[in-house]
């Protein structure tokens, strides 16, 4: 565990550089957006250029970006990601608050994507060009090529509206003073929906690289031998072909952490969600600059996170990566 | 129907809806009002700012006008007290005397006072309110004789009758006792507003819901009858009919649920839509243009431009009748301003085709004359549907418009700082008299990045002079005369083209109960408001 | 390979309806000279209820079929203009950074990874906001959350070509790194890097439709994302305007992946029997 931890930390280190690509290249680009936090703040409000003003010096909008970027950046150091104006509250608070159902969101999502696609995968990859295999392969490149929103909407006019089995959007029961359990399971039963249409929408990918590793593995030569020595199929197919498929899938995990927090800032609209790819957009919407800035670094880290899970992960399936090793 | 409730009054007694009554004329066939229950209704935005002496526009009244309350309210035949119950100008215009209700206290326990409402006025309407500052910019003073008696001083004489009809949206009362002394635009108590109203804000959790609660000492007899009220926030505008239907939330104020899909909800059992309640809430679709352009400073353009659009597809199509074809600045609905005697552009793309001809500006080889920018305000479904169909019209005629679609900051300052379009889509509030946000769409000389403004670079004295003159103008019927000449002018030298007037509609369940009862009903106090079981 | 690519029912099936979609794109003026964002008739009429609108009309009365038809060569133009911009870049990246190795195969190794922890449709978003939403800002905004796979793909080919004989024979010749580089080593490893091509062209027409969803789209042509984003809104009364543009984007991602696995599939044949 220990060694997990530094392991970590050293990762988190050599990703410093990108860590700061990251950071000046966001702000550079949020420098160009037509229009600042004050413009944002003054459509709800109205109000003159005096006032535009004197609100632009008060929340700091008046100093060169250079000055803004200075400031950001020894915030940062210090561990302070500094203060949202859209909120008016410290933009720590404002992400931890909904990273929580965020990580629970993706979590769920990535589960059902990854298990229920690769054992789909192992279907298809039993036998391929069977029927099952190409029935399976277009049926789930079928849902993988509807937009979110448009799933999650008619997962909602179906299961929430026409069947009321399932509520249609928040993450758990307002104002209801549950707790414990209870509202463990209240949670579930909010995230049912918007899992299943995050989560389907990248069961196709599994699906297909599982489904071609197998192909691969079904050409190697110990296959044919394990078939010659009367190996029943299913034995092979599990733990022989599958298992050696199941590595650029674990791979694929990681690579998909990062498409999958984009994925939720629809995911989190049609739900209401109130997670982070939500608030990122509602950030470019107040043009609240240090709040993206913030919401992108605390992706990023994420996204380095899960990747380094993986990679231990990895190392432990497959034995000739040695977790010691740093993989790039 | 009427026998069970007569039993039901003589079992429950009579107190609470006697009560009821004194305070909010229920009709006298109403059913017995329940007490109790949550209200839960879709919020489609999560405004910073909840302050309504501050901010002044729908989106922070939806919730906030609850929690806190004005002098006056308005009804559909004038208004009734809240804060105030008399209210006396005098001859010369330079002074206003409210009488203010007697035994009203604040959320947190403090009486409320003539001196509540003279910091109100002169530290906050006055100085930081989007729209009192042009309505309030003479009140000099507010004398408080005693703790119910405000006297309001104007250095000129200032119409009774403006004042008046800026009472509802204009004169939220907060607390002295929390802003004095304090930097007003950062108090706390902007985003957890404590007034005197009817409900009392509890929470906000952000991205999810705001919360208020049934305000127990609240000086109306029997009211609230709810316990709370839930904003539940609905990101997507697709979400609230489907909200409702799933009975998850009750009710959805504001054009919530798309207009196209009335029809069908209408339909579902337990669902009604209601379409009155917004009569002094109307907003108008406007053609907003930028007059710095040569082609747009030509009258005859403007001209062709107006008889190119179909106000009756646009009624018909767009807002699948829930509006009506405007003809002038001021909405056909408002009884005290609107003429209809103003010169009217028929949709007539002959005519569109010929001015645009006479004014030197022929087909080229490609059948286009020239191009604009067009920016629709990203607001409403409704001003970006107008935007689209706008393009196609104009393409009719030979203008070739491009869409620019920005977010609402971008808009905002593509269209009021940098008046970087051509022509713009706007959705103005009429506000129940010209001089509180009307005028301002075509007087000359204001500053810029004022949204809702005139921005288009357009000035004429014979326009400002009316404005000029009306602000001025004690007399009331001649008050109203220079506002008609004002609408006889706007529509001949067309500063802007007004398109269309809506007011909303509001979807809820049929338990949802005293829906609609006044003419502000979205941004009233909802005190009346009770869920049947 | 052309012969190998039909030799698969993946290369036929996504050949043909290639073909179709291509017929369709090209077909669209033709067919509906108008502009297909123009009112040609009463808004939301029922698919098959009138001969002059087959597919029935929209809320403000454009003609649904138009819009599929011209729709179709927006959507495909946006996906391979995407997946263009992207594989270029991704290829230049890559090869430079693959063939100069050292400091400069660091620093845009570095890079490439900043974009890669960054969701991108994050960064689509927050790009496409700031500039503005029009065709070629959406086209940019999709390549620069797209091009750092084709940039790994390369660099990875390259680090393995540029140590064959016709490389090394090159640079005895005396011809100039950056020559080689793109004349002798980029052509070698594109086909890994094509390979990626129908991911991405796929992934671009669904990010062009999450794009109108949340109202970033280019409100000047019509594609079909914006066709189903503006549907939504009427989805119980209208299901058909979302309907009948979705099955055609299922119709075309579907179609690029089966061609794209259908190449993939015929030049892998192609090299083990080489």
């Amino acid at each position: 565990m220990n060694r997990a931890l530094s392991l970590l930390r050293r990762r988190l280190l050599t990703s410093l550089p990108v860590f700061l690509i990251v950071i000046v290249g966001s702000f550079l680009l949020l420098e160009a957006a037509p229009g600042d936090a004050v413009d944002a703040y003054l459509v709800s409000v109205g109000g003159d250029a005096g006032l535009a003003a004197q609100l632009r010096h008060e929340w700091g909008l008046d100093r060169s970006a250079w000055a803004r970027f200075l400031t950001f950046a020894t915030a940062l150091v210090h561990g302070d990601l500094g203060w949202s104006v859209a909120f008016a509250r410290p933009i720590r608070d404002v992400i931890l608050e909904r990273l929580p159902n965020t990580l629970l969101l993706m979590g769920a999502a990535t589960a059902l994507s990854f298990g229920l696609g690769s054992l789909l995968g192992i279907v298809a990859g039993a036998r391929p060009g069977s029927i099952c295999d190409r029935v399976l392969s277009v049926a789930s490149l079928a849902i993988y090529a509807v937009p979110g929103f448009w799933l999650g909407l008619v997962l909602i006019v179906v299961f929430s509206i026409e069947l009321r089995w399932l509520p249609l959007g928040g993450i758990e029961t307002i104002a209801s003073s549950r707790s414990g359990l209870d509202r463990g399971l209240d949670i579930a039963r909010h995230l049912v929906l918007p899992v299943a249409a995050l989560g389907f929408i990248y069961l196709a990918l599994y699906l297909r690289v599982m489904r071609a590793g197998m192909a691969e593995v079904w050409r190697m030569d110990f296959v044919l031998a394990l078939r010659a020595r009367g190996l029943p199929q299913s034995r092979i197919v599990i733990a022989h072909v599958a298992r050696n498929a199941l590595l650029p899938l674990v791979t694929l995990l990681g690579l998909q952490s990062a498409s999958m927090l984009g994925g939720s800032v629809v995911i989190e609209s049609v739900f209401a969600v109130p997670g982070i790819g939500r608030l990122a957009h509602e950030a470019v919407a107040a043009r609240d600059v240090p709040l993206l800035l913030g919401i992108i670094l605390s992706s990023a880290i994420l996204v380095i996170v899960v990747n380094f899970l993986v990679d231990i992960v990895y190392a432990a399936l497959d034995p000739r990566v040695g977790a010691s090793e740093e993989r790039a | 129907m009427t026998i069970l409730n007569i039993s039901r009054r003589g079992l429950l007694g009579g107190a609470a809806a006697a009560g009821a009554l004194a305070a909010l004329p229920i009709p006298a066939f109403a059913q017995q009002a329940r007490r109790g229950g949550r209200l839960v209704v879709a919020a489609d935005s999560e405004p910073r700012n909840l302050n309504p002496a501050i901010v002044a526009s729908n989106g922070v009244f939806f919730v906030s006008s609850k929690v806190v309350e004005p002098l006056a309210e308005a009804t559909f035949d004038g208004l009734e007290g809240r804060l105030a119950t008399a209210w006396e100008g005098s001859a010369d215009g330079l002074s206003v005397t409210f009488t203010l209700r007697e035994g009203v206290n604040w959320h947190d326990g403090r009486p409320f006072t003539s001196a509540d409402v003279a910091f109100s006025a002169l530290e906050v309407w006055k100085k930081l309110q989007n729209l009192g500052r042009v309505v309030f910019k003479d009140l000099e003073a507010v004398d408080t004789p005693d703790d119910h008696t405000a006297i309001f001083r104007f250095a000129r004489p200032t119409p009774f009758q403006l004042i008046r009809n800026a009472l509802p949206a204009l004169t939220a009362v907060v607390p002295r006792h929390l802003y004095e002394g304090t930097d007003i635009a950062a108090n706390p108590a902007n985003t957890a507003p404590i007034g005197t109203g009817p409900f009392r804000f509890a929470e906000h959790k952000a991205g999810e819901y705001y919360r208020l609660t049934r305000n127990e000492a609240y000086w109306g007899k029997g009211v609230p009858y709810l316990d709370e009220i839930i904003y539940r926030v609905l990101p997507d505008r697709a979400a609230a009919a489907g909200a409702i239907e799933a009975d998850e939330i009750q009710l959805a104020a504001f054009s919530a649920v798309p207009l196209a899909d009335l029809d069908r909800i209408s339909k579902v059992p337990g669902v009604e839509v209601v379409t009155t309640g917004y009569e002094a809430l109307t907003y108008q679709l406007v053609v907003e243009i930028n007059h710095r352009r040569k082609e747009l400073a030509d009258l005859n353009v403007r001209r062709a431009i107006a008889r190119a659009i179909d106000k009756d597809f646009v009624v018909k199509t767009i807002f699948l009748g829930y509006a009506v074809a405007a003809t002038g600045p001021v909405p056909k609905n408002d009884a005290q301003f609107y003429t209809a005697d103003v010169p009217q552009y028929a949709f007539d793309l002959a005519k569109a085709n010929a001015l645009l001809d006479e004014a030197g500006y022929a087909r080229g080889a490609n059948g286009k004359r020239f191009a604009l920018k067009l920016l629709p305000a990203p607001y409403f479904n409704e001003t970006r549907q107008f935007g689209d169909y706008l393009r196609q019209a104009l393409a009719e005629v030979g203008i070739d418009a491009t869409i620019v679609n920005n977010d609402a900051a971008a808009h905002q300052k593509a269209v009021y700082t940098d008046h970087d379009f051509d022509i713009a889509v706007a959705p103005p509030v009429f506000r129940g008299d010209p001089a509180i946000s009307t005028t301002i769409l075509v007087q000359s000389g204001i500053p810029d990045g004022v949204p809702f403004s005139n921005q288009g670079g357009y000035a004429n004295a014979e326009i400002d002079a009316v404005i000029e003159k009306a602000a001025g103008t004690l007399d009331e019927t001649a008050r109203i005369g220079l506002y008609h000449d004002f609408q006889k002018l706007v529509a001949t030298d067309l500063p802007l083209i007004n398109v269309a007037e809506w007011g909303f509609t509001t979807v809820k369940r049929s338990s949802v109960k005293n829906v609609a009862n006044n003419p502000r009903w979205a941004v009233s106090n909802w005190a009346d408001v009770w869920l049947d079981a | 390979m052309t012969r190998r690519l039909f030799s698969t029912p993946e290369g036929i099936a996504g050949t043909a309806i290639l073909a179709l979609l291509a017929l369709a794109a090209l077909a669209a003026p033709m067919l509906f000279p108008r502009d297909p964002l123009s009112i040609a008739g009463p808004s939301l009429l029922p698919p098959f209820h009138d001969p002059a609108h087959i597919l029935g009309t929209d809320r403000l009365g454009r003609d649904v079929l138009a819009g599929l038809f011209h729709g179709a060569r927006v959507s495909l133009a946006v996906g391979i203009a995407a997946a263009a911009a992207a594989l270029f870049v991704g290829a230049v990246v890559g090869t430079i950074a693959g063939f100069a190795g050292g400091f400069v195969d660091e620093a845009l190794m570095r890079v490439a990874e900043a974009f890669q922890i960054v969701p991108g449709f994050l960064l689509t978003l927050a790009f496409v906001s700031i500039a503005g939403p029009s065709l070629p800002v959406v086209v940019a905004a999709i390549a620069l959350g797209a091009w750092t796979g084709p940039a790994r793909v390369a660099r990875a080919e390259v680090l393995s070509i540029r140590e064959r004989d016709h490389v090394a024979a090159s640079r005895v010749v005396g011809m100039h790194p950056l020559e080689i580089a793109l004349r002798e080593v980029m052509p070698n490893a594109l086909p890994p890097v094509m390979a990626l091509s129908s991911v991405i062209v796929a992934g671009a027409v669904l990010t062009e439709a999450a794009l109108s969803f949340l109202g970033l789209g280019d409100p000047n042509r019509v594609t079909w994302g914006a066709m189903i984003a503006e549907g939504r809104a009427v989805l119980r009364s209208a299901p058909y305007l979302s309907i009948i543009p979705g099955i055609a984007l299922v119709v075309a991602v579907v179609g690029v992946y089966l061609f794209g696995e259908g190449v993939v599939e015929a030049s892998a044949s192609r090299r083990r029997y080489q």
